[in-house]
């Protein structure tokens, strides 16, 4: 692949997105092919968004919420575990590699771990997708 | 008969069952109620229109100020035909699930159109005398929304008699026809108590009820364990009254299409199991619950098949 | 020069069809063919399901008879899982599919043939359909859309879904039938007995006498002929054995899962339908107007010409009358309406003798299933003729193989003899006119496709 993969990463306000803040804020450097969305919590982050994302034209989709117990709606990272279970299991009944989407956990003080994950998903994706998926994808 | 012409009403089926068209005409008195309304110019279970002269003549279709499309879009053929239907039709309504979401039909985006010819095909392999004709079709059942801008959505397999006729009244007296906006649970009458069983089986026994108490004192199927696609469907089925299927006492298996129209069953159902705790695991075949909205780019042939 | 006439599409029909017919330099007919590309892939697409969900599925293979592809599926589907409906259960099954050949029937007769016997040959078509009768008979019409409606309701009652049915289930039925909804059924029942009789009256007054014109005009062919009787012999629409006649009348009866020994499927590259011909009878396949090989006909000609009687009385004194007049087998083409109206009779009759066993009303419609691996045939008789559907499931109950003959698939040869006679007959030096082609037209409606 020869450009940057593009990225939909759904950041929850209280913990993640913070995080993407800081990471601004220190300079840490991230492809710029990463798209931040700003949601209230990741367990807002329907699964219906991530397919539409995924078959609008983004190659991966990451959902960034707080630790699991830290969540500032107290459950909403469990709903969004829940679904993200869903959403592995069924990207490839929908036709999708499952290594475009992932769900990872972020504290505010955390922007080397963002910046992490979103680097390796980048790479992952770059690295990772056979010629062959990609022509069936394009071709659907 | 009033002097000013009437509304024409041009309805054709593409890939489809004749379930829609069948629709309009069980609606009975009724329907014969809005031959009052409207001129009917085509409609080929009917009246013997005919749009090819030649064998390869273009379709010559009449104009008309609504027109009713049902059917998916999967030969070149029918493409050709919606885009002449829409080009005559001041109005163009998606007629039934196949036009709006893929229908059943659609279920063959699983595969491509090669795999599933050499399936239908393979016991006469030895004694067919020609090949099959591959660039007569698409590669895929499309929806007609992804083919031509479609002004109308009336989803259904096949959608209510009376929801066609007052939809296509309103049309002709120049009215947003009202069509039923929440799922087909918001109209189920079952008892609900919020808890169930944490798993789905197949549909292998009857649900549990009494023959002779009415739906309204039958538990919700879904919290009897069945699954029932009730939550991710958009109603209207039952008109006023409760969904079809529950009357059988069977679940909803989806057949109006997502509530949204957007949305996608698989996704959406597996949500509401994952809310209400339920493993969805126990699902055989979860594809099957795209069995009616497969279009639209949702079902894809298996990326790691072929 | 050669030149192609294509109908397109051919209408009043319940499905998509062309008819293309081929002319020479001098403008006689070469050859006529009726193509239906209608293809959609369910042997394809209902592999990997779980086979409890078929009957559901291909219901969708035809929205005016979903009924007869939901049962025949979900016999099909028991004999998979090895479950035997009780009966109370294959007593309602049963009910539906009467039901729905009668109000199949009555569209087909009224609303889709009638027409081309109301109103002049050379009417104009904005007038010669439904519309038009409504115009011209508007009691008449009224009283067709009432009797469909009753009948559609009836179902409804029985079945909750009436079009694209859920209600017969792998072993059994979903929902039993009260004692009072039974009574309510039988009185309903009479009154379409009434009006079965009367139209089939009205009919042979009015339609059947301008058959020995139109059939003239259409030119005959001689098929053989396949339809379902039970061990005696007795006309049967939802279970039986399969019956396959020569043009002669010699017939042979076997078991609808023996199918694929006495017949075979073929296709031909001017049509992506499947053909069906008669294997048994070792002759191969030709579509040679004077010398068929292979060719047999179904749906109500082949049914009424293939049983030796019907068990129920007013049907049984108009299949006589008919024998007596048209001989057996009866071999006009047209003749199918008349026969559809003789079975519209017996399903009457048949709905009423199934509504009065009171087995019908018993609480126990189900037998529970488990998914397992095997193999199952279910045939019925649709209205367009023999319905079978073959299925073969996996351990976990799901489908790995399936093959479905559609009634119209059967009839797809002898459609194209008819047609091809109904050209040659009617073309002359290449003169043609839209009553003409309606005329031709008329040769293909006979079969109901
Ligand atoms: S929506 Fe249903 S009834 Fe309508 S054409 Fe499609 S399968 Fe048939
Ligand atoms: S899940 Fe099914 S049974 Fe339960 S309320 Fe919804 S439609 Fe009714
Ligand atoms: S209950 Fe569901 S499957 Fe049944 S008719 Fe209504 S929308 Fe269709
Ligand atoms: S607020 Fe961060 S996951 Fe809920």
């Amino acid at each position: 692949m020869k450009k940057e993969p593009i990225i939909i990463a759904f950041c929850c306000n209280w913990c993640s997105y913070a995080a993407a803040d800081l990471a601004g804020i220190s300079r840490l450097q991230y492809p710029g092919s990463i798209r931040i969305i700003r949601v209230m919590c990741s367990g807002m982050v329907h699964p219906d968004l991530v397919l539409q994302a995924l078959n609008k034209g983004a190659d991966g989709v990451i959902v960034v919420g707080c630790h699991l117990g830290e969540c500032h709606y107290l459950k909403g990272n469990e709903m969004a575990l829940a679904r993200a279970e869903i959403i592995a299991d069924t990207l490839e009944d929908l036709g999708i590699a499952a290594e475009r989407f992932q769900l990872v956990w972020v504290s505010s003080s955390e922007p080397e771990r963002l910046v992490a994950a979103f680097r390796a998903m980048s790479e992952r994706l770059r690295a990772g997708r056979t010629p062959e998926i990609e022509a069936k994808e394009a071709g659907q | 008969m009033s002097e000013t012409r009437r509304p024409r009403l041009c309805c054709h089926w593409l890939h489809a069952c004749s379930g829609c068209e069948l629709a309009l005409l069980n609606g009975g008195d009724l329907f014969l109620g809005l031959l009052q309304l409207v001129d009917i110019v085509h409609f080929p279970l009917l009246l013997d229109y005919k749009y090819a002269s030649g064998a390869e003549g273009k379709p010559d279709l009449p104009a008309a100020e609504i027109g009713l499309v049902s059917g998916g879009v999967a030969s070149k053929n029918q493409l050709e035909v919606l885009r002449t239907l829409r080009g005559q039709c001041r109005i163009l309504v998606a007629f039934g699930t196949c036009a709006s979401h893929g229908g059943i039909p659609a279920l063959r985006n699983q595969w491509t159109a090669e795999q599933t010819w050499n399936t239908v095909f393979q016991e006469d392999e030895r004694s067919c005398s020609g090949e099959f004709e591959y660039e007569k079709w698409l590669d895929r059942v499309y929806a007609i929304d992804e083919q031509v801008e479609v002004d109308l959505l009336l989803p259904g397999c096949p959608p209510r008699p009376e929801t066609i006729v007052a939809t296509v009244a309103a049309l002709a007296a120049g009215h947003q026809p009202q069509l039923a906006e929440k799922s087909v649970c918001e109209h189920c009458p079952t008892v609900r108590t919020g808890t169930g069983r944490m798993s789905v089986r197949r549909f292998l026994a009857n649900a549990d009820y009494d023959p002779e108490a009415p739906v309204d004192s039958m538990r919700c199927l879904l919290e009897q364990g069945l699954l029932c696609m009730g939550p991710v469907t958009v109603g209207g089925c039952g008109g006023r009254e409760m969904p079809l299927c529950i009357r059988a006492r069977v679940p909803c298996r989806g057949c109006y299409g997502p509530v949204r129209r957007q949305g996608n069953q698989l996704l959406d159902l597996l949500n509401v199991l994952a809310s209400k705790g339920i493993d969805h695991r126990a699902i055989v075949d979860r594809r099957s619950l795209l069995r009616f909205s497969g279009a639209h780019g949702l079902l894809k042939p298996n990326i790691r098949e072929g | 020069m050669p030149q192609v006439i294509s109908i397109q599409p051919v209408t009043r029909i319940e499905g998509q069809a062309r008819i293309d017919i081929h002319l020479d330099d001098a403008g006689q007919v070469a050859d006529a063919r009726l193509a239906i590309d209608a293809l959609r892939g369910f042997e394809q697409f209902v592999i990997g399901r779980p086979a409890e969900e078929i009957p559901r599925i291909v219901s969708r293979i035809c929205g005016i008879c979903p009924w007869m592809h939901h049962l025949a599926a979900a016999k099909a589907i028991d004999c998979c899982f090895a479950a035997t409906p009780p009966p109370a259960g294959q007593l309602l099954r049963e009910l539906c599919h009467v039901l729905a050949h009668i109000h199949d029937k009555i569209l087909h007769f009224f609303f889709l043939a009638a027409p081309d016997f109301i109103f002049e040959p050379n009417s104009d078509y904005s007038v010669r359909n439904l519309m038009g009768l409504v115009q011209r008979q508007p009691e008449l019409a009224a009283e067709v859309v009432r009797m469909r409606q009753l009948g559609l309701a009836m179902l409804e009652r029985i079945a909750g879904k009436a079009t694209h049915p859920v209600a017969a289930v792998v072993g059994g039925f979903a929902k039993p039938m009260t004692e009072q909804e039974r009574q309510g059924l039988l009185a309903d029942g009479r009154v379409l007995l009434d009006f079965a009789c009367r139209a089939l009256d009205a009919a042979k007054k009015q339609v059947f006498v301008r058959f020995a014109e139109e059939e003239t005009a259409l030119g005959a062919i001689r098929t053989g002929f396949l339809g379902t009787v039970d061990d005696q012999g007795n006309l049967r629409f939802y279970q039986g054995r399969l019956r396959l006649m020569r043009p002669g009348g010699d017939t042979i009866d076997f078991a609808p899962s023996d199918y694929d020994r006495y017949l075979a499927e073929r296709t031909e590259p001017w049509s992506t339908a499947k053909m069906v011909y008669a294997r048994a009878w070792n002759e191969g396949f030709s579509l040679d107007l004077e010398a068929p090989r292979g060719v047999y006909r179904v749906n109500t000609l082949a049914r009424i010409n293939v049983c030796d009687r019907i068990a129920t009385p007013l049907a049984q004194a108009e299949l006589e009358a008919f024998r007596a007049r048209f001989g057996r087998p009866a071999q006009g083409a047209l003749l199918a309406h008349w026969a559809r109206l003789i079975e519209l009779v017996y399903a009457c009759e048949r709905v009423l003798e199934l509504l009065a066993d009171q087995r019908i009303a018993e609480p126990l419609v189900r037998t529970p299933a488990e998914p397992r691996a095997g193999r199952g045939c279910g045939q019925v008789e649709a209205p367009r003729g023999t319905l079978i559907h073959d299925f073969t499931t996996d351990d976990n109950g799901c489908i790995v193989r399936a093959n479905l003959i559609v009634g119209t698939t059967h009839n797809i040869a002898p459609m194209n003899m008819s047609v091809h006679r109904a050209a040659s007959t009617l073309i002359d030096g290449g003169r043609v006119d839209a009553a003409l082609l309606n005329r031709i037209e008329m040769a293909v409606r006979a079969y109901d496709p």
